[in-house]
């Protein structure tokens, strides 16, 4: 490292420290705070690390850790009593029983998001007979866990960084798969606790304007987005490793005949001389590849499935089948909602209708109806 | 020690050979018998295996086992990394319900197969292709196929897509089988091979319990060649006349050891049980699309206007 990269170190190491003293309630976690120099370093250069693979120290432990303490038959029964008692009445509230307050939705509203695994691609046709590659999105069982209004997110450790210059805007914590409390600590299922609801595995949090706000407990679904509209979809992608100049920067490496010796996949030189004689900051070179968190923004939602919980979208995500994405209303201007969307989320009919199953584009073609003819 | 267990394989084989004879045949009978049926009785026979399934309280349903080589593409991808089972069932229904309107007929590599498809540069919008299925893949909705053809004396391959929208008939011409999965050697083989004419009529099945097997054994051209033919260990292809030192290397890059590989073997499949799982779930649904299909051709094509 350079020697300002390693000034820099030393510095954001003493601004931590002293914002760990402030505000010593943060960090629950066990770890030491030196380890996580990272999460608060400028990451907008290429030269500096990109990526950890490990969780901010201001997250509570999760998982616990491997104890060998040995139970006992009878005891682990009274266990799993005891939990299945204690979320056995607790589901999520119904909507009528929530408080939401109305708001009009406006062009500046800021939407929660939305959890979903990607499953996968799947050939779907316009009606004019173009292929589309759909992504296949399986929106998981979203939940509201709570509400953090602006004011209090912007003492946030987070929060007093992302508002230093802008109006503050509160944030929504959900979270999605609800797993058996068994697997984590006693830490993060309290984090659950308030709500009644089972630990979910994957918590997000989703930047909101204060009129989209939600009460805790309240189930998102696939119907929180419309057919035709363009979402941003947020996924980290697939890990590559240490990869070398060809596959990470698509180098062209080296020709395979005609005398090459030791030189089919390698970079060349990495600098000239004079007044260059140096190697450039932002030199590409081998080194870890993937593994890091990318949108692809605008992209259309061709079709939604409502009883399965599945939305299709045109285009690629980023990240490999199988793994967790987010999935916010998009950012880019001439693709953002111009009419109301299901604000503050979609709630299916009160009077006990079933809503359209599934529902397609309209420049798609629908599986059961006749063949194309041009 | 080796002729035990030569002998052993050999005996494991016919025994392989002879169950599944035996059980396409017995499966095959019973589908036979359906469309003899009027659609009165269908109904009524289906009514009754309802009741017995409910009277033993299991719903035991089972689908011919012959289903896995007539709907392939019904399997998924066996990649594990990139499996999803409700994607998967997903994927099935769209698949059944594009089989609802346009008859994906029965057929094999080998087949002779003629696909109409729209086409706006044709003069009467529609393009119809006469050929020999040469190789046949995909899983799901993105199942294809290849026909082959030589007009004016040259070679014409189109890859379909089985659930294009575009396409609006597949018929089979002569349904048969060959003694290779993969017919890409045609393309070295002498063109007598692959021409058949588009005026052809599609043949009537004699026997409809057995797929015929077509031992043809093609003649290939003299080399150079697309493919290094000798290395793959090809059935339907008369004697390559090559000199020795190319069946020499064959022989250094072979892998015979392959076809021991459980793991391989398992990774390359869907294994039994799921495959079972998956014709359980569509095989009504597809047998009930067969069975209105033939009632309707019965009563003629003026019920379809």
């Amino acid at each position: 490292m350079s020697t300002i990269g390693l000034l820099r170190t030393i510095f954001s190491h003493k601004i931590l420290t002293s914002n760990v003293i402030q505000t010593p309630s943060l960090n629950k976690s066990p770890f030491i705070v030196g380890f996580f120099l990272n999460h608060d370093q400028v990451r907008t250069m290429s030269r500096v690390k990109r990526r950890t693979t490990h969780p901010p120290y201001w997250h509570v432990l999760k998982n616990p850790q491997k104890v060998d303490d040995k139970i006992s038959a009878d005891n682990l029964r009274f266990v799993r009593e005891v939990i299945q008692e204690n979320y056995k009445n607790k589901s999520p509230l119904k909507p009528s029983e929530l408080q939401i307050e109305k708001s009009e939705w406006d062009p500046k509203t800021k939407r929660s998001g939305v959890i979903a695994r990607n499953i996968g691609m799947q050939y779907m046709w316009e009606k004019d007979g173009k292929k589309v590659k759909c992504t296949v999105l399986h929106v998981l069982d979203n939940h509201v866990i709570r509400y953090i209004p602006p004011e209090e997110y912007v003492k946030t450790m987070i929060g007093s960084k992302f508002f230093k210059y802008k109006k503050p805007l509160g944030c929504l914590v959900v979270g999605a798969e609800a797993r058996n409390p068994e697997r984590f600590t006693k830490q993060y299922c309290n984090l659950f606790a308030s709500v009644g609801l089972m630990p979910k595995k994957t918590l997000s949090r989703f930047i909101i304007t204060p009129n989209a706000a939600l009460p805790p407990c309240t189930p998102i679904t696939a119907g929180h987005f419309v057919v035709g509209q363009a979402v941003d979809i947020s996924g980290k992608t697939i890990d590559y490793g240490f990869q070398g100049v060809v596959k990470r920067w698509g180098f062209k490496g080296g020709p395979a005949s005609h005398g090459a010796t030791k030189f089919h996949r390698r970079g060349g030189t990495i600098g000239t001389g004079r007044d260059k004689a140096r190697v450039w900051p932002g030199q590409k070179m081998p080194g870890h590849m993937g593994s890091e968190r990318r949108f692809s923004r605008g992209l259309k939602i061709m079709r939604i499935n409502m009883k399965y919980n599945v939305i299709y979208v045109k285009g690629t995500v980023p990240g490999a089948t199988n793994t967790i994405v987010r999935i916010f209303d998009t950012v880019l201007p001439l693709r953002k909602l111009k009419e109301a969307p299901p604000h503050p989320t979609y709630f299916p009919p009160e009077d006990g209708t079933q809503p359209e199953e599934d529902i397609w584009d309209s420049s798609l073609h629908v599986f059961g109806s006749p063949s194309i003819s041009v | 020690m080796l002729r035990s267990l030569v002998s052993q394989t050999f005996r494991q084989g016919l025994v392989h050979s002879f169950f599944r004879r035996n059980a396409a045949s017995l499966s095959e009978s019973v589908v036979v018998q359906n469309p003899v049926e009027t659609s009165e009785e269908a109904g009524e026979k289906s009514v009754s295996n309802q009741k017995n399934s409910d009277e033993s309280g299991t719903t035991v349903v089972v689908a011919p086992p012959e289903f896995r080589f007539m709907y392939p593409e019904f399997l998924p991808d066996p990649k594990m990394e990139r499996r999803n089972k409700l994607k998967e069932k997903l994927e099935r229904m769209d698949m059944l319900q594009r089989r609802s309107v346009i008859e994906i007929p029965e057929f094999y590599t080998g087949s002779i197969m003629a696909v109409t498809v729209a086409d706006s540069n044709s003069p009467n919008k529609f393009a119809r292709f006469v050929g020999i299925c040469i190789q046949r893949g995909g899983s799901g909705l993105r199942a294809w196929f290849i026909l082959r053809n030589v007009v004016d004396r040259q070679g014409v391959e189109i890859l379909y897509e089985m659930y294009c929208p575009l396409i609006q008939k597949i018929e089979v011409l002569r349904l048969e089988r060959r003694l290779d999965e993969s017919l890409l050697y045609l393309r070295d083989a002498l063109p007598e091979y692959s021409t058949f004419p588009f005026e052809m009529e599609p043949e009537r099945r004699l026997n409809n319990s057995v797929v015929p097997l077509n031992p043809i054994k093609v003649k290939l051209r003299p080399r150079p060649w697309l493919e290094r033919w000798e290395r793959q260990d090809l059935q339907g292809v008369q004697d390559l006349n090559l000199p020795q030192r190319f069946y020499d290397r064959a022989k250094e890059v072979a892998k015979p050891w392959e076809k021991y590989d459980l793991m391989l073997q398992y990774r390359k499949t869907i294994p039994a049980e799921e495959q079972e799982k998956i014709y359980a779930e569509v095989h009504s649904q597809l047998q009930q699309q067969d069975l209105k299909r033939k009632i309707r051709r019965r009563r003629g094509p003026n019920s379809e206007q």
